[in-house]
């Protein structure tokens, strides 16, 4: 009695665990069809590439300049403004920028609006049978499919990571300009805190994300089922899932890197 | 094939539409004419609570431990560890929560809506509820309307708290500079009750429009299952967006020309 309640409470992390598993072994038959030739997939590549950047620029300019113009830009200006360190803000863009929103509002971004888009478009195939049709005829779905999109938006993902960054301190200057600031201390800062581990960090987060993304969107859309609901629940489940696993995923990568580089913390 | 332009291009169309839409659908909730059918929002904000808290307090733990991370290196580097406190409040009260709480709403509860109601619209539901005589705007949108309203200040209330422990774990337990004392004191050193009452503003703002961007393109969707799903992605899209600009809006409005930190005179 007791063992059937534990088991009835414990289905969901079952699940969980079941749903992870799967993901894994998609993303290993992805990486495994990825180097091992054929290599049929490069028209697809490159049409996905133009796909997600087409998508997602404009999303991602907006919602990088909105955020980092109120949440660092305004907030902290208005602290560094009352002990009159301004110039300061530079610095503290670094952190902020680069380390931190940069790649955290790219993979929001690339989830949303691509990570989306992906799956109702593969979700879309599997309603109407596409997928059976070319296991039927002999073209394997993950190699035609999946990889394309796992290569096309990790590389995309770091490529909108650098204009991330720079919309980030673009909105970080108009901070300064509307605290009637002038520029040269916020460059200055800015330049002598930045470093190189900070910026390969953030791309190569980046890159992960997008793999992320791709993999978890990639399985909700080949699995979706169940009709007109079907689709749209995979798309729901899809960009749940991309969010908190990006976020987690995020969190315990900048703790590994801030412990392990001492330069990040350094005072200059 | 899109092209460059067409995302702007497809917001310009249909921005109209979805302020109209959202115009009156919360008109139906001021004028109580959804009270016909409280039950049914009631049930909407049990579906909520039942449906998506566990994980929208969950992406404000991750989130928080983020803030207190972030900030806690951050004075580190500056040679103010103890003043770690001071990153984390602005962090977690008015910038982090509201964010996180849009973030997770538009993709859990935002496209969940767009889902359900736009699969009602391809298997012409909707059209079965008009002819039955029941206004479906009132009974899908406006009752889920009511239902947020209900339900999200509360989530969102516990979620502050959610996320003020998890900035505490990650600065106090994990990087350690700061005594849980000194910490503490520096954190709700900086924060006020009218703070917490703009992010609660901020967050309720958010969630309002997620709620009637997805009723918009659930009740507009078509084209068959594809549609559905093409909807709930382009929900999000402009979900996104809506998210963090009406951030920036926020901390324009709320703390742009007065920090509020007790600093100097």
């Amino acid at each position: 009695m007791a063992g059937q309640t534990l088991s009835r409470g414990l289905l969901p992390v079952k699940n969980v665990f079941e749903e992870v598993g799967v993901m894994m072994i998609l993303t290993v038959k992805t990486l495994i069809s990825a180097v091992r030739g054929p290599y049929p997939y490069g028209e697809e590549l490159v049409w996905q590439f133009l796909f997600v950047l087409k998508l997602s620029w404009f999303p991602l300019v907006i919602s990088t300049f909105a955020l980092n113009l109120g949440a660092p830009g305004l907030q902290a200006a208005g602290v560094l403004s009352l002990i009159g360190a301004l110039d300061r803000l530079g610095g503290f863009f670094v952190v902020i920028a680069i380390r931190w929103i940069g790649p955290i509002v790219t993979a929001v971004v690339v989830a949303g609006v691509a990570g989306t888009a992906i799956t109702a478009d593969l979700g879309a195939r599997k309603i109407r049978e596409e997928l059976d049709a070319l296991q039927v005829l002999g073209v394997d779905p993950v190699k035609n499919l999946v990889v394309p999109r796992f290569l096309a938006l990790m590389v995309v993902t770091a490529l909108l990571d650098i204009f991330a960054i720079v919309f980030g301190l673009a909105a970080g200057i108009a901070a300064e300009l509307l605290y009637h600031q002038s520029l040269g201390g916020f460059f200055a800062t800015l330049f002598t805190n930045a470093t190189i581990t900070d910026l390969w960090s953030s791309v190569m987060m980046c890159t992960m994300f997008g793999a992320i993304v791709a993999i978890v969107c990639s399985y909700k859309g080949m699995s979706a089922s169940g009709g007109a609901a079907g689709v749209g629940r995979a798309v729901n489940q899809a960009v749940v899932i991309s969010l908190v696993a990006v976020f987690f995923f995020q969190f315990v990568v900048s703790s590994v890197l801030l412990a392990t580089y001492p330069e990040l913390q350094a005072v200059r | 094939m899109i092209g460059w332009l067409d995302i702007p291009r497809g917001w310009l169309d249909s921005f109209g539409d979805i302020a109209r839409f959202g115009v009156r659908v919360s008109g139906l909730v001021y004028s109580g004419r959804v009270f016909k059918f409280f039950g049914e929002g009631l049930r909407q904000a049990g579906l909520l609570i039942f449906g998506s808290a566990l994980i929208i307090w969950a992406f404000c733990f991750i989130l928080g431990l983020q803030c207190g991370l972030q900030g806690a290196y951050f004075n580190r580097s500056i040679g103010a560890p103890s003043l770690a406190g001071l990153f984390s409040a602005y962090c977690d009260l008015r910038e982090g929560l509201p964010y996180a709480f849009g973030y997770i709403l538009a993709a859990k509860v935002g496209t969940g809506i767009v889902a359900e109601i736009g699969a009602m619209r391809i298997s012409d539901e909707i059209d079965a509820l008009e002819v039955m005589g029941i206004q479906p705007v009132t009974f899908l949108c406006a009752t889920r309307l009511l239902g947020a309203w209900i339900a999200l200040p509360f989530l969102y209330l516990v979620g502050i708290g959610i996320i003020y422990a998890a900035s505490f774990l990650s600065v106090v337990n994990q990087v350690g500079d700061v005594s849980s004392g000194g910490y503490l004191l520096i954190f709700w050193m900086y924060q006020s009750p009218p703070d917490l009452f703009f992010s609660l503003i901020k967050g309720m703002v958010m969630s309002t429009v997620i709620v009637l961007v997805g009723c918009y393109y659930g009740y507009t969707a078509s084209g068959g299952p594809v549609g559905v799903g093409t909807a709930t992605a382009k929900s999000m899209v402009f979900n996104i967006v809506a998210v963090h600009i009406l951030g920036m809006l926020g901390t324009l409005v709320f703390w742009g020309s007065n920090p509020r930190a007790p600093i100097g005179g």
